[in-house]
């Protein structure tokens, strides 16, 4: 009656049913995905957690079924930092990934550049050709490579074998980045050209610069590739414990240590930790990178 | 248009052709470097070895340091934890970083390391030294480390296996000695079995393949058998003894609960190495193993007292027991080494130096590999481990011969006998007859 | 005059393709076709790396397809991986992707966690999972325990072995995920609109809109797919190893495919002929059984993909 018990206007009329069944859908919906959601997440970040909580179990209660740590053994980490070798696993990796990935997109970006903007015969052989060698396992031509690179220059028990390869592009990369340029439109080479640019001036400052992102994802999955090889260190540089990788020698840590499983999983996650703290200063290229390759290869 | 065809095609034919020329130089064996250093000068030598605990690995500095001592001029570029894979591969690079003594905790390639060169034969350096290995060595290590006719290798430190008994549960089940032969083994292993729910509370002999140390290798040798005929043919289909070893392992299996029973019982005990292995923890009352178990066995302070005695014998055979498995580390010099007479020195001090060798056994608490070395009186040892160096002078112990391919004889039969075990093969002659033909054809494909 | 012009434009563009292609073009030639012709020419060789190699015919293919016994399983496993692990990575890969599109709130950390497993180097995450699922002491089992069902033996059982590197793979479905996010994303709202217009269930939207619009995305995610299959060797190498608690050099021969051969892959029969056998000359006989397989898949699967976008420009 009064004006203070009107309803005021934002408040809604009466819901009709079909409304209020609609809404209870959603709700219901909301809450269907969201369950899904943690479940999902559960299944994701809970192996994360085991190991965790497991690196920091005494030697013998790792070996038990136990889920909590009774002592918090934050020590187990130092003893892994001591174990001999794992600096140099760290220092080898960092040289093969980022001495690795500068070589790649350095050799890589001319190619893709060709491949996208050239016109030549034979320009569709060579694209088929990059392709096929992105199909290509590595074990299928290991054994002459291999005889190659150890026998005839001596170089087993180093990475080299790994990283020279690299300074002549690299067929994913190639192939990516010539996707990725092939999206810059031709009117930007066109007016560099009546600038009187050269071919490597529209490249280095034209194309460059508008292939950022490109170049940046395929640098990430480059440095991706080699931190994680497991099988190129293992044929190469077995031999010389100077030489492992973090992926090998984490292997050979199992062995020595046998049934620490607490040291092992704890140098598990010290292994696992640089890509993922990587990942979160780089989120954007990262997932800009994999929608890159989904969408556009 | 046509200039730019043939520029691309002839690069890469010029490429290509430049490759095969180097993969032909590539194809070059190995360049034979001779025994021409002076071991009297200033040298330094690699030596690999597969020890790699922290307690082994100060026994391999102890030994070498003992060796720098007695020849000041030769340094040593001590090497751990490499395994056989390795160095094999390092064996036939060759270079500077590659090996020039290795040693490796098995005998399996010594066929291999023998027939291809990759090391030397070591018989004109015992004549030059005046060592007479038939002698020096124990028969059966005489054996294991020498490939028709060419001594490759030599034992430097070996393993013998025995059985190892939890003496309470014997006094417990009304057991008064260790078992002699197959058919007190069974009894016994029943006697001392107490199921509970679906596992076991104890569980007399855990028997399968797949438990560590109880493979084809270490059970059969209880039976003498003979592994390949004069032909060089595995025997596998024809010596009775290896029908005889596989039936009563599976008669075993089958007595004790079943392949899977026993294989969930397995699946759930602690690990070799660690601290709750199933022996210490009383969960196995019998178990087949290796001289260094006793060592660990003490180490962990078990509930009971530890017997310790040689492996039954078949029933047929009772009269040899007191015999057993031996096997060891072997020693070698590389083909590729241009240190030869240096790393002979080294070679000679570990294997023949009686005082080094029993260093070195009572650090790592192996058996010493010298007959001289079995009597010393200076070797240190719990009175149960006796047992194993008279196993190891046993002149009946056995071992298994080396072969041009390897171990990968025993592979072949290890993996038909967890098929046979696990009841996925029933005819027992057909499948050995089947491992026979396998392994035949593996070494022809080798040779 | 327009003539000389002409054919020095045309030099000058040879010479100009030769020196942008030149890293690859001598990439191609020494790490890849002279390779290639050298692993067909040891195929036929006998060569154990101590002495100069020797012809030796088709005794070497005669072995690896008669007589070599991890030959056959492995071919076996390779194609349980490809039917198997590579559609059920595709199809929850897709059902995660679908999920995350209509989390409402926290999709950011949502899509964050489920990316992060991923990034775990392969050896590091196969030992984890190796540990997880330990039948003895891994935590999984404890768990499946306690609620009473029964606990399967993972790596250490034949049949449960690949199943059990499949959860690995589906652990790491991150990157899939990502891809079909951004795809399912990029379906036009409108055509959702009017099929709801037209009265289509959920079903019927998925199948009639969402789909036709993502095949793509779902045909680049299977021949990834099935390439990484052919290449795939840490995950099966390293859970054998760890399943079967060899300890690497006492003596023991460690035994490929743990357990019964359920695990073997051809890759890892090129690293056990040619790096443990060291019969270089049957390693190369499966290296090319290996690259004849990925030809064949992938040649399969591109025809049936359509444009690549080859012409361009």
């Amino acid at each position: 009656m009064t004006q203070v018990l009107d309803k005021p206007v934002e408040l809604r009329t009466p819901v009709s049913p079909a409304e209020r069944t609609a809404r209870r859908k959603a709700l219901l919906e909301w809450i269907g995905v969201h369950s899904l959601g943690v479940a999902a997440a559960l299944f994701f970040t809970l192996p994360f957690v085991f190991v965790f909580l497991t690196s920091l179990m005494s030697d013998t209660q790792a070996l038990s079924r136990d889920l909590i740590p009774h002592t918090w053994e934050w020590g187990n980490y130092q003893k892994v930092f001591d174990t001999p070798g794992f600096l140099t696993w760290w220092k080898n990796t960092l040289i093969y990934a980022g001495l690795g990935t500068v070589l790649t997109v350095v050799s890589s970006i001319p190619v893709a550049y060709a491949l996208a903007k050239f016109r030549f015969p034979g320009r569709n052989l060579s694209l088929m050709l990059v392709i096929s060698m992105m199909m290509l396992p590595p074990q299928v031509i290991i054994i002459p490579m291999y005889l190659f690179w150890a026998k005839q220059l001596g170089l087993s028990g180093t990475l080299w074998p790994l990283i020279i390869p690299m300074a002549f592009g690299d067929a994913f990369s190639i192939f990516l980045l010539r996707q990725f340029l092939m999206t810059i439109p031709n009117e930007y080479l066109d007016a560099a050209r009546v600038d009187g640019c050269g071919d490597l001036r529209t490249l280095l400052k034209v194309v460059l610069p508008m292939a950022r992102p490109g170049i940046a994802a395929v640098a990430l999955f480059q440095f991706f590739y080699a931190w994680n090889d497991y099988f190129g260190p293992q044929i190469y540089a077995s031999e010389n414990p100077g030489a492992w990788t973090l992926s090998y020698g984490l292997e050979s840590f199992k062995g020595a240590h046998h049934t620490d499983w607490n040291l092992t999983m704890a140098a598990t996650l010290l292994v696992m930790a640089p890509v993922i703290l990587v990942f979160f200063f780089a989120q954007k290229a990262f997932v800009e990178g994999v929608t890159l390759t989904g969408v556009k290869g | 248009m046509p200039e730019v065809m043939p520029k691309v095609i002839r690069k890469t034919a010029f490429a290509l052709t430049a490759s095969l020329a180097l993969l032909t130089t590539a194809c070059t064996g190995q360049s034979s470097s001779g025994a021409n250093d002076d071991a009297s000068k200033d040298t330094t030598i690699n030596f690999w070895h597969a020890w790699s605990a922290p307690s082994e690995t100060k026994a391999v500095k102890d030994l070498i340091a003992g060796f720098e001592k007695a020849h000041p001029n030769i340094h040593v570029n001590v090497v751990g934890n490499m395994t056989d894979d390795k160095m094999n591969q390092a064996l036939r690079t060759g270079g500077d970083k590659a090996p020039d003594v290795i040693s490796s905790f098995t005998t399996n390639n010594v066929g291999k390391f023998c027939s291809s060169n990759a090391l030397i034969d070591l018989n004109p350096f015992f004549k030059k030294s005046g060592v007479d290995p038939a002698t020096t060595f124990p028969k059966a290590m005489n054996e294991y480390t020498q490939y028709d006719g060419n001594r490759c290798t030599v034992p430097l430190l070996g393993d013998a296996y025995g059985l190892y008994y939890n003496k309470t549960a014997f006094e417990k089940a009304g057991i008064t000695n260790p078992p002699k032969t197959w058919s007190e083994f069974e009894a016994d292993a029943k006697k001392l079995t107490i199921p509970a729910g679906d596992g076991y509370k104890q569980l007399g002999f855990m028997p399968d393949y797949h438990g560590w140390e109880t493979t084809t290798e270490h059970y059969f040798a209880q039976f003498s058998p003979t592994y390949f005929d004069t032909s060089g043919k595995s025997s596998l289909a024809t010596d009775p003894a290896f029908k005889a070893g596989f039936t009563l392992q599976k008669k075993l299996v089958d007595e004790l609960g079943g392949f899977q029973k026993l294989e969930k019982y397995r699946s759930k005990l602690g690990d070799e190495w660690g601290p709750k292995h199933p022996f210490h923890t009383g969960q196995v009352a019998m178990q087949l193993d290796g001289e260094w178990r006793l060592g660990m066995a003490l180490d962990a302070k078990p509930k009971f007292d530890i017997g310790v005695a040689p492996l039954p014998v078949p029933d047929d055979q009772a009269d040899q027991y007191g015999k057993g498995y031996i096997t060891g580390t072997i020693a070698g010099i590389a083909a590729t080494s241009k240190k030869q007479n240096a790393a002979w020195e080294l070679v000679k001090y570990m294997t023949t130096d009686t005082d080094a060798v029993v260093g070195f056994s009572n650090a790592i608490h192996n058996v010493p590999s010298t007959l001289e070395a079995l009597k010393s009186p200076k070797l240190k040892y719990d009175p149960r481990f006796k047992t194993f160096l008279d196993i190891a002078a046993n002149p009946n112990s056995t071992t298994t011969p080396a072969s041009i391919n390897g171990g990968q004889y025993l592979v072949t039969i290890q993996q038909f006998g967890y098929d046979y075990e696990s009841g996925k093969v029933t005819g027992l002659d057909a499948g050995l007859a089947g491992a026979a033909k396998q392994i035949d054809t593996d070494i022809a494909q080798a040779k | 005059m327009s003539t000389i012009t002409l054919a020095s434009k045309r030099r000058r563009a040879a010479l100009r393709t030769l020196a942008f292609m030149s890293p690859w073009l001598i990439g191609f030639a020494v790490f890849f076709a002279y390779p290639l012709i050298s692993t067909v020419y040891f195929s036929f060789m006998h060569y154990d790396g101590f002495r100069p190699p020797s012809w030796s015919g088709t005794k070497n293919w005669t072995y690896v397809f008669n007589d070599y016994p991890y030959f056959w399983p492995a071919l076996r496993n390779t194609l349980w991986l490809v039917l198997v692990m590579v559609s059920l990575r595709v199809v929850f890969g897709l059902g995660v992707g679908m999920l995350i599109t209509k989390i409402r709130t926290g999709t950011g950390v949502f899509r964050t966690l489920f990316y992060l497993p991923y990034l775990a180097p392969p050896v590091a995450a196969t030992m984890a999972f190796a540990f997880l699922l330990n039948p003895g002491t891994g935590p999984v089992n404890a768990i499946l325990d306690k609620i009473g069902i029964p606990a399967p033996g993972w790596f250490n059982d034949p049949t449960w072995s690949k199943p059990a590197l499949t959860l690995l793979a589906l652990w790491g479905v991150g990157d899939l995920m990502v891809i079909f996010m951004a795809a399912l994303l990029d379906v036009p709202r409108e055509q959702y609109e009017a099929a709801e217009l037209d009265g289509a269930s959920a079903w019927q939207r998925f199948r009639y809109v969402t789909l036709p619009n993502i095949s793509p995305i779902v045909m680049f995610a299977v021949v990834t797919g099935v390439i990484q299959t052919m290449q795939y060797y840490t995950q099966p190498l390293i859970a054998g190893k760890v399943a079967s608690g060899v300890i690497q050099g006492a003596g023991t021969q460690f035994e490929p495919g743990y357990p019964e051969k359920s695990t073997l892959t051809l890759p890892q029969l090129v690293y056990n002929l040619g790096f443990q056998r060291f019969d270089y000359g049957s390693a190369c006989v499966v290296a090319l059984v290996l690259f004849a397989l990925s030809m064949v898949f992938t040649a399969f699967l591109m025809r049936r993909r359509g444009g690549l976008n080859l012409a361009g420009d």
